[in-house]
């Protein structure tokens, strides 16, 4: 896209690039405050106007934390164990089931992926007691696998690949491939797989968020401090009258790092996806 | 259009053609017909082992009434009792208002600002791509412990950030005369906590739907926008002709995960509103009246029989909105 | 050799007498900060029992809750002591799924008398089965900003007086001070009807399920409400926001109702800068209430059930137990004997000298029992809402309770 000469053009160009600055400022004002609170006493956290800056109390809130959850490390590890096997299995079996549905024409198709969105129609808490019970005749409480194996096969990750390989990669493709005589699994792998890096990037992020902070599940499942999770971790903490808010914030800003390192390491999987050049010619 | 694009995965296929090809044509042919049955074998095989049994469950439980704490065993059989209790109830229907309201004000936003901010993002800012895609992105990450604590300082009545702006605001002279001119209770007054949740539910997803646009725009080849260039159409014209079109697949999934989204919103109007909803229940919706029903009202079974009730209406409005989107054009 | 042998030989003997028996755990299922509590009485315990370990499993106090129904549901994965906050206690309680501490082997019945009168009722279910047995109480205080009173020319006799002082006396504090008397005018609803109880009424439903709130303690607390809020005395402010906190720490909220435990967080963290400026006193016009409450129950299905008494028993009926967490999280002791101690006669420096816990102390014997009822949290809901259109929408009064009790009428008789 080049620049127009013309100034009005010019004008609203950098309208445009100060509104999206302006928007991302506040995106970010949240995120920045959590940061800052981490840094201060609870009793300035809980003043107005908020502490803008930071403060010293950092030390301080790391060894409240410490305290009121010695085990934030071993949780942690587990948080992070859980959701990278739960990530890399959600994009191995949602790019697969993508493809199927993308791909190809089958009997049952239709009804079959109807099945799939009316999953997302669930509310989560409700299945709260029914997974305590599945969970415990596999026993499997107090196990990771417990969180990281039922949601492996998402709905939304499901649609999400569908759209993306319907879109991105032309039937002929595979039709080529398959005259050629690749094996269908060899087509998926080989030469879809690859042509979806985007989508998977998006996907991957996604999941290892969703996993890495939800709570409800490993609230039914963990029974025991030692198998809990980040989220778990952290709220065990919070007591409707007395919490100790700049340990919270202290934890919830360490809990925050892994997914921005993420974010940073996947969005460049999807900058590489463009140059990798464009599918249809 | 039929030949192989130059792509690295086209190396891959080195297979002595001829040989492939007489060798085994039967199972080839085979493969082709039950291959995609072996592939979403993975979610079926899940969701019957863990999301069948739940929903099963959820089903028997919206025809009992009891207590839960005292046991499963303890409940009682009362047909669709929940069902019509649940139809006559106006906390449901008051609900149903609040979620559709606050699914339409946060929601249509959300990709009415996400869709422009995706291309302009994919074409404008080259170096600041990541920074700028990973602010607006942070919010979907932040700890709702934190967002909780930070919207209620801003929301504040007489000490938060939002109002002292708009106080100030209200002193420029034509400007200032639609301004309210005394600071406004958001948290505490039915009309303002509506827009409240609905400012937060905006900030929180216009990033993950710009994300998914931008993975979608990243499909549409290059090539379009040069040849459109040259043919000398304005960057709003290759807008509005090449990106928004074929933009379409993504439009209608993203449409509908805010629909299903917007329908089951939880979290953000039970954190703003501690659990209760607010002033009058207004930011009250359907899934947090659920859950108030099951665990402070001790009453599961209508609770189930709300989320198969939910579960229709969206059902309902998924429809709704795959025709809509058909009925203007491609298919998706 | 033979000497080492002969050695071995003996300890293998105390072995199997039992003198070194293995290992057992308890566990105990808790939330902040009754956690905090059994975590720093371990080592008492350990002294007593110490082939006995405590293992603490904490969760935030919904979870804690939301897992415990969970787990009372399928009878499956119960901890063997069970931290219930009075809030969720009729409800485990009705449900009969936590053993009933009067029978044998527990036989409480002879602690009854030990602890404060109003708890045992609490916690005893309609069938006469004690389901926990309690171990600290929320006495009700009016904590008021002694510099903001006298600045308006009151004493505090004028604000506890009676409910119509209390709020004459706020207008007065408006005028001269522009502070607010109170964070919400809900606050003053929810205490009005808790008190002029009859023989035999709850709050909401008296014994034979009738439904109370067209009675006149809800229409005067209606009333007072309202007129809290049309004379602007209430800063509209939820508990535990920023805004509340910050609130005290300027002064703008001259008066706050609500449990003993708050002097605490006032002091911790809530207000520290304003020390010396505070004073408790008596719920108004002659009330007292009390704010929450924390048990401890044995579900049905646990394990242990024997240590898990013993347990109980350390952490309720033992007097150094109780003090120390008084003194370590405020927590109120609900055994009398605790109640005894030189450290209520302390004068507290926060609250200008002011003996505040003697106050408390004194207060606890005149709470009343109230009757906890199976649809109570849908009456609070409902009267909640219907309180919001009053003062928000200006709605009528009379038609509100109306209104309200068809509404619980309605969901009541499910």
């Amino acid at each position: 896209m080049s620049l127009t000469r013309n100034p009005v053009a010019a004008m609203s160009r950098a309208t445009a690039y100060a509104t999206v600055a302006i928007g991302a400022l506040l995106m970010l004002a949240p995120f920045y405050f959590m940061f800052v609170f981490a840094t201060h006493s609870r009793s300035d956290i809980f003043s107005l106007p908020p502490p803008l800056w930071f403060g010293d109390a950092l030390a301080t809130n790391l060894r409240l934390l410490q305290d009121v959850v010695p085990l934030f490390w071993r949780n942690f590890g587990t948080s992070v164990y859980v959701a990278l096997v739960a990530t890399a299995l959600s994009l191995f079996f949602c790019s697969l089931a993508g493809f199927a549905f993308a791909m190809y024409e089958f009997r049952f198709k239709r009804a079959a992926f109807a099945m799939v969105m009316a999953t997302l129609l669930l509310p989560p808490f409700l299945g709260m007691i029914p997974t305590f019970m599945i969970m415990d005749a596999f026993g499997w409480l107090d196990r990771p696998i417990a969180l990281y194996l039922p949601g492996a096969a998402g709905a939304f990750g499901i649609y999400l690949m569908r759209q993306y390989i319907a879109s991105a990669i032309p039937r002929e493709l595979v039709e080529a491939a398959r005259m050629d005589g690749c094996g269908e699994f060899r087509i998926y792998w080989n030469i879809v797989l690859p042509l979806t890096t985007p989508a998977l990037g998006t996907l991957g992020l996604i999941s290892f968020i969703a996993s890495w902070n939800s709570f409800l599940g490993p609230l039914v499942v963990m029974r025991s401090m030692e198998a809990y999770t980040l989220p778990l971790a952290l709220r065990s903490m919070q007591s409707p009258v007395n919490t100790e808010w700049g340990a919270v914030m202290a934890g919830s800003a360490l809990a925050v790092l892994p997914l921005l390192l993420l974010f940073m390491l996947s969005s460049r999987r999807l900058i590489a996806g463009l140059t990798a050049g464009a599918v249809k010619s | 259009m039929t030949s192989l694009p130059h792509s690295h995965a086209a190396g891959a296929l080195r297979l002595p053609t001829t040989q492939r090809r007489w060798g085994r044509p039967w199972q080839t042919w085979q493969a082709w017909k039950w291959a995609p049955y072996v592939f979403i074998s993975p979610f079926f095989i899940l969701f019957l082992v863990f999301g069948l049994f739940p929903l099963l469950f959820s089903m028997w439980l919206s025809f009992q009434s009891g207590s839960i704490s005292a046991g499963l065993a303890s409940l009682e059989f009362v047909g669709w009792e929940n069902y019509a209790f649940a139809l006559g109830d106006e906390w449901l229907w008051k609900s149903l208002y609040n979620t559709l309201w606050l699914g339409l004000v946060s929601g249509a936003p959300q990709h009415l600002v996400a869709i422009p901010l995706a291309a302009f993002i994919h074409t404008g800012f080259t170096r600041w791509r990541n920074l700028v895609l990973g602010a607006y992105f942070l919010p979907y990450i932040t700890s709702t412990v934190a967002i909780a604590l930070i919207f209620t300082t801003l929301l504040s009545t007489d000490f938060g950030v939002i109002n002292q702006g708009l106080q100030q605001l209200a002193r420029i002279p034509v400007l200032g005369a639609w301004l309210p001119q005394e600071p406004l209770n958001w948290m505490g007054r039915a009309e303002t906590i509506k827009p409240a949740v609905a400012m937060v539910v905006f900030w929180r997803y216009v990033g993950f739907n710009t994300v998914l646009y931008l993975a979608a725009m990243q499909t549409i080849p290059k090539d379009l926008y040069e040849a459109a260039t040259m043919d000398g159409a304005t960057p709003l014209q290759q807008f509005r002709h090449i990106t928004l079109p074929l933009l379409r697949p993504m439009m209608v999934m993203g449409v509908t995960l805010s629909v299903i989204g917007g329908l089951q919103l939880f979290e953000e109007p039970f954190i703003l509103t501690g659990g209760r909803g607010g002033t009058n229940q207004s930011a009250m919706t359907t899934a947090m009246y659920m859950f108030r029903t099951a665990f402070e009202f001790n009453e599961w079974g209508t609770a189930s029989a709300i989320s198969w009730l939910l579960f229709l209406c969206i059902a309902l409005l998924t429809w709704l909105t795959g025709r809509a989107f058909a009925r203007g054009g491609m298919e998706s | 050799m033979n000497a080492i042998f002969r050695f071995l030989g003996a300890a293998a003997a105390l072995c199997a007498a039992g003198l070194c028996q293995a290992q057992t755990t308890l566990t105990v299922a808790a939330f902040p900060s009754v956690d905090k509590i059994v975590k720093s009485a371990i080592p008492a315990w350990k002294k007593l029992h110490p082939d006995v370990d405590i293992k603490v499993v904490a969760r935030e106090f919904a979870d804690h809750h939301n897992a415990m129904i969970t787990s009372l549901a399928t009878g499956t994965g119960l901890p063997d002591v069970m931290a219930v906050e009075l809030g969720f206690l009729g409800r485990f309680a009705e449900a009969r799924t936590l053993d009933d501490l009067n029978q044998p082997p527990y036989l409480a019945a002879q602690y009854h008398k030990r602890f404060v009168a109003f708890t045992i009722g609490q916690a005893t279910n309609q069938a006469g089965e004690l389901a926990a047995l309690p171990t600290d109480i929320g006495p009700g205080t009016l904590f008021y900003r002694d510099d903001i009173l006298k600045k308006a020319g009151l004493a505090e006799a004028d604000l506890t007086r009676s409910w119509e002082s209390y709020v004459e006396a706020g207008k007065k504090i408006k005028a001269a001070t522009g502070a607010y008397l109170l964070a919400n005018a809900t606050d003053i609803q929810r205490i009005v009807i808790r008190t002029g109880l009859k023989e035999g009424e709850g709050v909401f439903f008296d014994k034979n399920n009738k439904v109370l709130v067209e009675s006149p303690r809800f229409v005067r607390s209606f009333e007072m409400a309202r007129a809290v809020r049309e004379a602007k005395l209430d800063a509209k402010i939820g508990a535990w926001s920023n805004e509340w906190s910050e609130g005290f720490k300027r002064g703008t909220v001259a008066t706050q109702m609500m449990g003993a435990w708050l002097g605490g967080h006032l002091q911790n963290w809530l207000a520290p800068g304003t020390r010396g400026l505070w004073r408790a006193a008596n719920l108004p016009a002659g009330s007292y209430g009390s704010w929450g409450g924390t048990f401890y129950a044995i579900p049905k299905k646990g394990a242990n059930k024997a240590l898990a008494w013993e347990f109980i028993k350390f952490m309720t009926l033992n007097k150094d137990n109780q003090l120390a967490g008084f003194k370590a999280e405020d927590a109120f002791p609900a055994l009398i004997e605790a109640q005894n101690d030189a450290f209520y006669d302390e004068p507290v420096p926060f609250f200008g000298g002011q003996k505040v816990r003697l106050l408390w102390r004194d207060a606890v014997p005149r709470i009343p029992a109230l009757d906890v009822a199976k649809h109570d949290a849908v009456a609070e809901e409902v009267i909640s809402t219907e309180l919001d259109k009053v003062l928000d929408q200006n709605k009528d009064i009379a038609t509100a309770l109306a209104d309200a009790r068809a509404l619980i009428e309605r969901r009541s008789r499910r």
